[in-house]
């Protein structure tokens, strides 16, 4: 695998939100690079920016100051180049799975027999084939998060970011979640971003992990996880590495315990 | 299929129990003599003036000229309510200056009965048929131009993100997104009009009967100068039914075929 490439750069990025007595320093001074085709995880504190990170990415947000670079161009709106797979999977209700998914294609201008061969084939990959046409409020939170993965994925691009996307699963399909990600990935090859608070998640994911600091978000520290996949949550190297982390992001954690009372 | 049958049965059985039992009671209490059909007419009474009504070739205006000529200027006016209203509100409600300047007087029109208009369009040149038509587009239209507005802005940003980072332009997101985003709100509104709308429309009929001829409102007017309490229940039974079926026949089969079927309400 070519992971030499650098695909995204953050350059000394600033976030603040509001102004005068209200003003919050969200992200500080945020740089990191993500190579091409790598899994990189951000995991920090809540409240860390790291969430704001991933939407100034997708060109929701702007950053305050600093740049944002995905193949040497400045990230200024979203565009179809990246993917994005929400938490709260944010599905079309009035669009079946089938649909859902094929949306990025329709507006790409995809012919509707052509658009809904190439989503049949991501139904079939996220493992839906049969609730094709059913509506997204009939599905369970991890079909929703299927389709969503689906819907980033259908129409090619070339970054995937994900914003705590099994944050709201139990635990035990939050695990099977994860072991198909890590397979579809495999798979189609993409650079991912990853956010999430979940130390195990990280660890058994990232090619890397970029911990945050507490607010303001910086980074604290960047680990390079060297595991061959599938990983094994009990292995003696898999936990040294989390511990690792661990030890990063604990005294980030009660750093922000202590400074949770001034934030909104 | 025949379970179905039975259910029907069974449903119509639960929604006319109470008139029937009414009905019954009336009767009985005018027959012995305890209430008086002065002001009441008996339910016998009530049908066959109904009936006649109906049936009869009583000189113009018929039953069928009154209803028609009352449900004419209701699809007129509640029509010019639809197209305008949502228009109307979807402007407030992807405009940011326009939806700050304009909501505080909307809530200030939306509080007046829209019959409360019909003086002052009496005084004006118009006729009476384009007075009442006017009276029930505004009945529509306030209602409509709020909900849609709402709707509009009700729409989650993530839901118009997810749409932007897949490439959608202001007219994807605006058909895909916003629209079918709102529709939940968009149908509230239009129910709501559709019954402001048929009250309106009575109401308007009764002030402005000296300058039509024919109406549900204008029925009722009519009947209680030739003291006639069985055609003023007549049109009461019309007027009810009128509304009642609107909202069955237009907004139910609306409902269920869009917002029901996403799950964006809880099936009734």
């Amino acid at each position: 695998m070519d992971m030499t490439k650098v695909k995204l750069q953050a350059i000394d990025v600033n976030k603040t939100f509001g102004g005068g007595k209200d003003k919050v320093i969200a992200i500080e001074n945020l740089s990191f690079d993500v190579k091409e085709n790598e899994f990189t995880v951000l995991v920090g504190p809540t409240g860390c920016g790291k969430s704001t990170f991933l939407y100034m990415v997708a060109g929701f947000e702007k950053p305050t100051s600093g740049k944002i670079l995905l193949d040497g161009h400045l990230i200024q709106k979203p565009g179809p180049d990246r993917g994005f797979v929400f938490q709260e999977f944010v599905l079309y209700p009035w669009r079946t799975v089938l649909g859902n998914i094929t949306f990025g294609l329709e507006i790409t201008g995809v012919p509707k027999e052509k658009a809904r061969e190439r989503a049949m084939r991501f139904v079939e990959m996220v493992g839906l084939d049969g609730f094709e046409n059913a509506y997204p409020h009939t599905l369970s939170g991890g079909m929703k998060q299927r389709v969503g993965i689906a819907r980033a994925l259908a129409y090619d691009p070339e970054v995937l970011l994900m914003d705590e996307p099994f944050g709201s699963l139990d635990a035990q399909t939050r695990k099977v979640m994860q072991g198909e990600l890590i397979r579809i990935w495999e798979e189609m090859k993409k650079t991912v971003i990853f956010v999430t608070h979940s130390v195990i998640e990280a660890t058994y994911l990232a090619d890397k992990i970029v911990v945050m600091t507490a607010r303001p978000g910086r980074v604290k520290g960047i680990i390079d996880v060297d595991l061959p996949r599938p990983r094994d949550y009990t292995g003696r190297e898999y936990l040294r590495i989390r511990k690792e982390v661990l030890g990063l992001l604990e005294e980030e954690v009660m750093k922000s315990l202590r400074t949770l009372p001034e934030s909104k | 299929m025949e379970k179905k049958t039975k259910e029907k049965l069974v449903k119509s059985f639960y929604f006319l129990f109470p008139f029937l039992s009414v009905a019954v009671a009336l009767e009985l209490l005018i027959d012995f003599g305890v209430i008086s059909t002065k002001f009441i007419p008996s339910p016998s009474v009530m049908a066959k003036t109904l009936f006649e009504l109906a049936t009869h070739k009583p000189p113009p205006p018929t039953l069928f000229d009154h209803v028609f000529g009352s449900l004419y200027r209701l699809i007129l006016g509640y029509g010019l309510g639809v197209l305008i209203g949502i228009s109307i509100g979807i402007l407030l409600g992807m405009n940011k200056v326009l939806h700050r300047s304009f909501s505080p007087i909307l809530s200030l029109f939306i509080s007046i009965p829209t019959v409360a208009w019909v003086p002052l369009l009496l005084l004006t040149p118009l006729s009476g048929d384009e007075t009442i038509v006017i009276a029930v587009f505004l009945g529509s239209f306030f209602p409509i131009v709020y909900n849609t507005m709402n709707g509009i802005r009700g729409v989650g940003k993530e839901l118009i993100w997810a749409s932007q980072i897949m490439g959608a332009g202001n007219t994807a997101v605006f058909f895909d997104v916003l629209l079918p985003g709102s529709l939940i709100s968009i149908i509230t509104g239009l129910r709501l009009a559709i019954g402001y709308s048929w009250r309106a429309l009575v109401g308007a009929e009764l002030i402005a009967q000296a300058w039509i001829s024919e109406g549900a409102g204008y029925l009722i007017f009519g009947a209680m100068f030739g003291g006639h309490p069985e055609v003023i229940f007549a049109g009461l039974v019309i007027i009810a039914l009128g509304g009642f079926l609107l909202d069955r026949l237009i907004m139910d089969p609306l409902e269920r075929k869009t917002i029901e079927k996403w799950g964006m309400v809880k099936e009734r």
